[in-house]
């Protein structure tokens, strides 16, 4: 039978995050505009950690004017920084700080910076920034609100054959129109003529380019390229088209060329989004495959997965999880955050795996008097375990209501327990765990079996309990079942499925109880060390 | 018997002295025709001013890089984490727990390049010291005023430019305003990508890294998050492996509720 004790204890659990927070806030009561020894700016902090060279004073930092938080503005890169406090925006450097995040103001708002035939989704000053450091003209369009609309507005200029000659030869370039018109103006060769669409290994041009010059990767681009004879880019290679003179005349979408499947063996049209990218292997360019493989399975390019860490299974004390990426043939490993306070979510859409590490969003759980709360999905991660009530009333009655609104044994506990830093002092293992605490009262009945066998007694119904059961409309087999004691035998000893579900119960709540950690070590204490026997009659006597 | 012997030995002899001979006199006639492109070739040939300062500071400045790289953009960090032995400074930082960062290095390329400034400063005394008495022992006369270090992140480079103007006179006069060092690196896109991730530290409390792996093909983010709520980004250039890795601790989780 459960003791009338966390009655207490579970009214007052959302306080606890209260009184944590008030006790902080009673604590951290200065705006310390530099932390001693080098530290950070702009902390709230107690006073005697504050820098003394710099300003603090007895109140949040929000509401001071030096470490008030707002944007400091590039002035020269014109990009934008949010969160900073005005103080470490320095105007020497070229910083300009407003009030406000980036999204309110003019200066930071966004747009398509089109350089060349690259785009970047960025403020206007930014633009300009850009333009002048990669020298190219630049068409800001704020009519353009979103990332990848921008850059799927690239456009490389349509690009040619630029035929020239130089030191009495007919030669060429593969250039846009505006190119090869400067390079007329600026180079002074002759007789410059721009031919659209084709390349410069087209035959009726007549130059000193021709087919089959070997193959290239090109930085910033995925596919293998074949060059002509004058190294100037022509179509994506294809084993199948090495001589073809259509596919080395027209740049592929001009006299019915077209590019090949990237599935093909004999394609070099890699995608990096697909998983190949062009790389040089031995002197020759190749579709490098980006897939990764570990511990004996195989990943695609850009997938993400769950790891399967070390006690995550049953969230052991020490476990975390862990994401892992594939990217360009390399496994990475991302931890999620320690003490399980994210977990690691996986979902998969036609055998292509996200991952991602969320918040393990566990802190109410215990506060929750009824199943439909506890198990809101999008409020929280909890669960319902049975057998035991963290919510009792002043009687040791439950408060927790199941599905059907019935009063029952149960609680809300963490779906994925938590970690606790229970090996420090003063953190708050002990007051979270402590909810787990539960007593057994046997009720004996003195008689010829305590006399004959030397044993207590025959076990009965806790008389009080009996009555305060009937007193609430209960049926008197009803409450003398709930009523007695169900953490022994017949014969007063302890059940081992009453030690381990009430073990359960205690890990349920977080590193709490008896249980290895994710390494396969034993803890400090086994579930024996928690039991406490005690008599009331061997109190009497001693 | 022995005589005969003799006699071909001193003729041997004679013969390896007349080809030994020959050969100085042809090595002296190519070295006299083509001593500038064999000095130069060896490193005999007197540096012109500008290489003598890319060559005599140019590993300086690519240590500093390297190092400020590998420490949140700080030779010097005050306020850091230890990670992988390396002190790795916070550019976004809070004390407590549930809240975003506060932003502590809002002018990183700037402060990025003051720092090299700085660094270099002493390197850069040496060098033109070093310059200045090379020209003088040559016979030149030396006119060295010392100006301004200013360090400039650019797109694939890093320039350094002194503003030392030289005169340098031995008959005519050469002059040179300033010198400059330049070194590909693409820090400055690093910085950028790091700008990007610090507005995201700061506003949600954390980024996720495979966005910028699927803009940049070439890039290799990774988080490593710390049981401190500390969260390390290493980016990494995979065509040269060129590295910066910095701090952030936002929205951070206590073990519990963190009473």
């Amino acid at each position: 039978m459960m003791n009338k004790k966390n009655f207490v204890l579970g009214i007052i659990l959302f306080g606890i995050l209260l009184i944590n927070f008030t006790l902080v806030s009673a604590q951290v009561s200065y705006c310390c505009e530099k932390i001693k020894d080098g530290g950070p700016w702009c902390m709230n902090a107690p006073e005697n950690e504050c820098d003394d060279s710099y300003r603090s004073v007895p109140t949040s930092c929000e509401a001071t004017s030096y470490c008030r938080l707002g944007t400091c503005i590039d002035t020269q890169e014109g990009t934008c920084m949010e969160n900073t406090p005005q103080v470490t925006c320095n105007v020497e450097d070229g910083g300009f700080w407003e009030e406000g995040n980036a999204d309110e103001l003019p200066q930071c708002q966004l747009g398509c910076c089109l350089i060349g035939d690259q785009a970047a989704f960025v403020t206007q000053t930014r633009c300009k920034t850009l333009s002048s450091l990669y020298g190219l003209e630049t068409n800001y369009r704020t009519d353009i609100q979103s990332e990848m609309q921008c850059i799927a507005s690239a456009s490389p200029g349509v690009k040619g054959a630029c035929v020239f000659e130089r030191e009495y030869q007919k030669t060429c370039k593969l250039l846009t129109k505006q190119e090869c018109q400067e390079m007329e103006i600026s180079s002074g060769y002759s007789n410059v003529k721009f031919h659209e669409g084709y390349l410069c290994s087209a035959v009726e041009l007549a130059t000193n380019c021709g087919p089959r010059g070997g193959t290239t990767c090109v930085e910033g681009k995925d596919e293998v390229y074949f060059l002509d004879t004058c190294g100037n880019l022509a179509n994506v290679y294809d084993s199948n088209k090495i001589n073809d003179a259509t596919y080395w005349t027209y740049i592929a979408g001009v006299g019915g060329v077209t590019i090949c499947n990237p599935a093909s063996t004999t394609c070099g049209n890699c995608d990096y989004f697909s998983g190949t990218t062009c790389k040089e292997v031995l002197g020759k360019h190749v579709c490098e495959d980006l897939s990764c493989e570990y511990e004996g399975k195989d990943y695609q390019h850009g997938e993400t997965w769950c790891a399967k860490a070390k006690g995550i299974k049953d969230n052991l004390p020490g476990s975390r999880y862990f994401r892992m990426v594939c990217y360009n043939g390399e496994v990475s490993v991302e931890p999620c955050a320690d003490y399980r306070q994210e977990v690691c979510i996986q979902s998969e859409v036609n055998t292509f795996r996200t991952a991602a590490c969320r918040v393990n969003m566990w802190q109410d759980c215990y506060a929750q008097d009824n199943a439909k709360d506890c198990t809101n999905e999008d409020k929280r991660d909890c669960k319902v375990i049975e057998g035991f009530s963290i919510l009792t009333d002043e009687n040791g009655v439950s408060l927790f209501l199941d599905e059907d609104g019935e009063t029952a044994d149960n609680s809300c506990v963490p779906l994925h327990n938590p970690g606790f830093d229970f090996w420090e002092e003063g953190g708050d293992a002990e007051s979270l765990c402590s909810l787990g605490t539960t007593m057994c009262i046997i009720d004996y009945e003195a008689g010829i079996f305590k006399t004959l066998g030397g044993k207590r007694g025959k076990i009965v119904p806790n008389e009080e309990c009996v009555d305060a059961c009937k007193d609430r409309g209960g049926e008197k087999d009803d409450c003398e079942d709930e009523c007695t004691a169900k953490c022994v035998d017949e014969d007063g000893n302890l059940l081992d499925s009453w030690e381990e579900e009430m073990n359960e119960m205690c890990v349920s709540l977080g590193d709490c109880g008896s249980s290895l950690n994710y390494i396969g070590k034993e803890g400090y204490y086994d579930t024996n060390d928690f039991i406490v026997m005690s008599s009331e009659e061997e109190d009497e006597e001693n | 018997m022995k005589k005969g012997v003799s006699k071909k030995n001193k003729k041997g002899q004679v013969t390896i002295f007349i080809i030994l001979a020959i050969m100085v006199v042809v090595m002296g006639i190519l070295i006299y025709l083509y001593y500038p492109q064999i000095a130069t070739t060896l490193g005999l040939a007197p540096q012109s001013p500008q290489s003598f300062i890319q060559s005599c500071i140019e590993e300086e400045i690519e240590n500093h890089i390297e190092k400020l790289s590998l420490q949140g953009g700080s030779l010097h960090p005050s306020h850091y984490i230890m990670y992988d032995n390396q002190k790795v400074e916070y550019l976004c930082y809070t004390n407590e727990f549930y809240k975003t960062c506060v932003m502590q290095q809002p002018l990183l390329k700037e402060h990025i390049e003051s720092e090299i400034e700085k660094e270099i400063s002493d390197n850069a005394k040496d060098c033109f010291d070093s310059l200045e008495e090379n020209y003088k022992r040559r016979g030149y006369t030396v006119n060295l005023r010392r100006g301004e270090i200013n360090v400039e992140l650019l797109p694939k480079r890093i320039i350094t430019t002194f503003d030392y103007p030289l005169t340098l006179t031995k008959g005519g006069a050469e002059k040179y305003d300033s010198f400059r060092v330049v070194l590909n690196n693409n820090l400055y896109e690093l910085v950028s990508i790091t700008n990007s991730i610090l507005n995201l530290e700061a506003r949600y409390g954390d980024a996720e890294t495979t966005i910028y792996m699927n803009y940049y093909h070439d890039l290799k983010v990774e988080k490593k998050k710390q049981s401190d709520g500390t969260t390390i980004y290493i980016l990494t250039d995979r065509n040269n492996e060129n590295k910066f890795q910095f701090a952030s601790r936002s929205l951070a989780w206590p073990p519990g509720y963190g009473i």
